[in-house]
């Protein structure tokens, strides 16, 4: 950040420079414009955590042989109830999640309401500048076209997500993201069938993976009130999830990208084989804990 | 010159939040970073661009899921020139044993049978313990306590390092197991300080936007098992 704005000083010291220039007089007089900062620069390297979006794991159960539960989703008359900032935050991640869920099943119906929904809370979160004219009648005029439909949600959802880090939000990016990964986690925990559904069941054992970026990207927060009742939630969260792993301590996984004969890279290695699934009891108890949390998130505030 | 002066005061405020904002590079890996040929692969939300500078290292942590094919390419601004390292670990958290260390200082203690049984120990003198139990020397001495505990480490494990693949700006694999991955994107330059210098002048000229898109679809099934024709 601090060289971002090193790179606004150049800018704006450079600037005068190029309009003194222009009015120098008739003659065209060719000027370099040396752009120095005279400023200490302490550089410093950054870490990022990414998460996946929400419609990456949808269109995986979807493609799985997941059903549809409309069920699920968090009801839409309840946006309005939510007041508090942290909590319209949190809850405007459930409800791009819901919205991305609808989009991956093409439930038409269903998206528009939840992407109405999601437009109209970006407001008092102060992210509707996130959603410009063209992405909104690009999704009016593509409401019945499941390929552009989940290509807008996910435009939208990057929207929110570029804007709230080049605006220094990181906090609230922060909360968007967890509760909208939180939302994808209880649907499916709460679609799958554990002796059905392996394909599922071993992504949703993966999770702790996205959870471990998520529970660093908040240490950067620690600080910051707002996010520590969700931050403390996905602690509990990792400590069910904890349970179920297995991984040696010391040793490497040894795990390496190999060429194929067809010359394709491969990640993959001796630890391939292991099964990263969960047993029964720790689905019930990873799906206890996500339904305790979302319910905590989703309660309204006369509740 | 007045009228000079107003022109540069309002370029400075037009300007100034659109830059400090850091939206410079914002979708850098979306106009400038070339997608697979490919139209199975989709972009995945955990791309990233970021401004750099010369000698600057950043780490982008992403996941990668098992079943999926992932194309992780780079690009970047002309003046940071084309020899951009990017190596890719595995991230992981292990548990391991730790031996915890704490240090006191503790009276010191004599046992009473170092008077032979006969009398009573005060400092140097014996009374009337008769050898048993202990008494203090007056002196101290220092304790240590070792304590096991299991703790939670990061540790990352090289997997791919560009600059061992002429430096290639793009990264095409199949994913066998879910991992999590640590993309590490290290600029050139920037002074011995190799990135970690501090105090240096800074020019704009060393700064310049770099973009890593990643692009993901469904590893697709070869053989008569797949879609086929």
């Amino acid at each position: 950040m601090k060289k971002q704005i090193k790179l606004a000083a150049t800018l704006l010291m450079a600037t005068p420079l190029v309009l003194l220039t222009s009015c120098g007089g008739d003659e065209p007089v060719e000027e370099v414009v040396e752009e120095v900062v005279e400023e200490v620069v302490e550089e410093r390297n950054e870490e990022y955590y990414q998460i996946p979006s929400p419609d990456e794991m949808f269109g995986f159960i979807k493609e799985s042989g997941l059903k549809f539960n409309g069920e699920l989703l968090n009801d839409i008359q309840a946006s309005s109830s939510y007041t508090e900032p942290t909590k319209q935050a949190m809850n405007f991640g459930i409800y791009s999640a819901d919205l991305a869920y609808t989009a991956a099943y093409e439930e038409f119906n269903e998206t528009t309401k939840y992407f109405g929904t999601i437009q109209k809370m970006a407001e008092p979160i102060g992210i509707s500048s996130a959603f410009d004219k063209t992405l909104i009648e690009r999704a009016q005029s593509n409401l019945d076209n499941a390929d552009s439909l989940v290509a807008i949600t996910n435009t939208s959802y990057f929207a929110v997500v570029d804007y709230l880090d080049q605006n220094q939000q990181g906090d609230k990016l922060g909360i968007i993201a967890a509760s909208g990964w939180l939302e994808t986690v209880y649907i499916v925990a709460n679609t799958a069938n554990y002796d059905n559904d392996k394909a599922a069941i071993d992504r949703l054992a993966d999770q702790r993976l996205t959870l471990d970026n998520l529970i660093d990207y908040f240490a950067k927060y620690e600080e910051r009130a707002e996010v520590k009742e969700i931050a403390g939630w996905l602690n509990e969260l990792e400590a069910v999830f904890a349970v179920s792993e297995n991984e040696s301590e010391e040793s490497g996984s040894g795990i390496s990208f190999k060429k194929k004969d067809d010359g394709k890279m491969v990640l993959g290695g001796s630890s391939e084989s292991k099964s990263s699934s969960i047993s029964k009891d720790q689905f019930e108890a990873i799906k206890s804990k996500v339904n305790e949390i979302r319910n905590k998130i989703i309660s309204t505030e006369e509740a | 010159m007045k009228f000079i002066s107003k022109i540069v005061l309002i370029t400075a405020i037009v300007l100034s939040p659109a830059i400090s904002n850091g939206q410079y590079c914002n979708y850098f890996h979306s106009k400038y970073c070339q997608p697979s040929e490919n139209d199975m692969f989709k972009l995945n939300g955990q791309s990233k661009s970021a401004l750099f500078s010369k000698g600057q290292t950043s780490e982008l942590n992403i996941i990668v899921y098992k079943g999926q094919d992932y194309r992780i390419s780079l690009c970047m601004d002309e003046n940071l020139g084309s020899q951009i390292q990017f190596k890719i670990y595995e991230t992981k958290k292990v548990k391991v044993e730790k031996v915890f260390e704490t240090k006191t200082e503790e009276d010191e203690y004599k046992p009473c049978g170092d008077c032979n049984g006969e009398g009573m120990m005060d400092g140097e003198s014996c009374y009337t313990c008769e050898g048993e139990g202990q008494t203090a020397t007056g002196e101290t001495i220092e304790v240590v306590d070792k304590e096991t505990k299991i703790v939670t480490e990061k540790r990352k494990e090289l997997l791919y390092d560009n600059s061992q693949d002429g430096f290639s700006t793009e990264i095409e694999f199949t994913v066998e197991s879910t991992r999590r991955l640590t993309i590490e994107v290290t600029v050139p330059g920037g002074g011995s300080g190799g990135g970690k210098s501090k105090g240096k002048m800074m020019k704009s000229s060393d700064m310049g936007c770099v973009g890593l898109l990643v692009e993901h679809m469904t590893t697709p099934i070869s053989g008569f098992k797949g879609t086929g024709f």
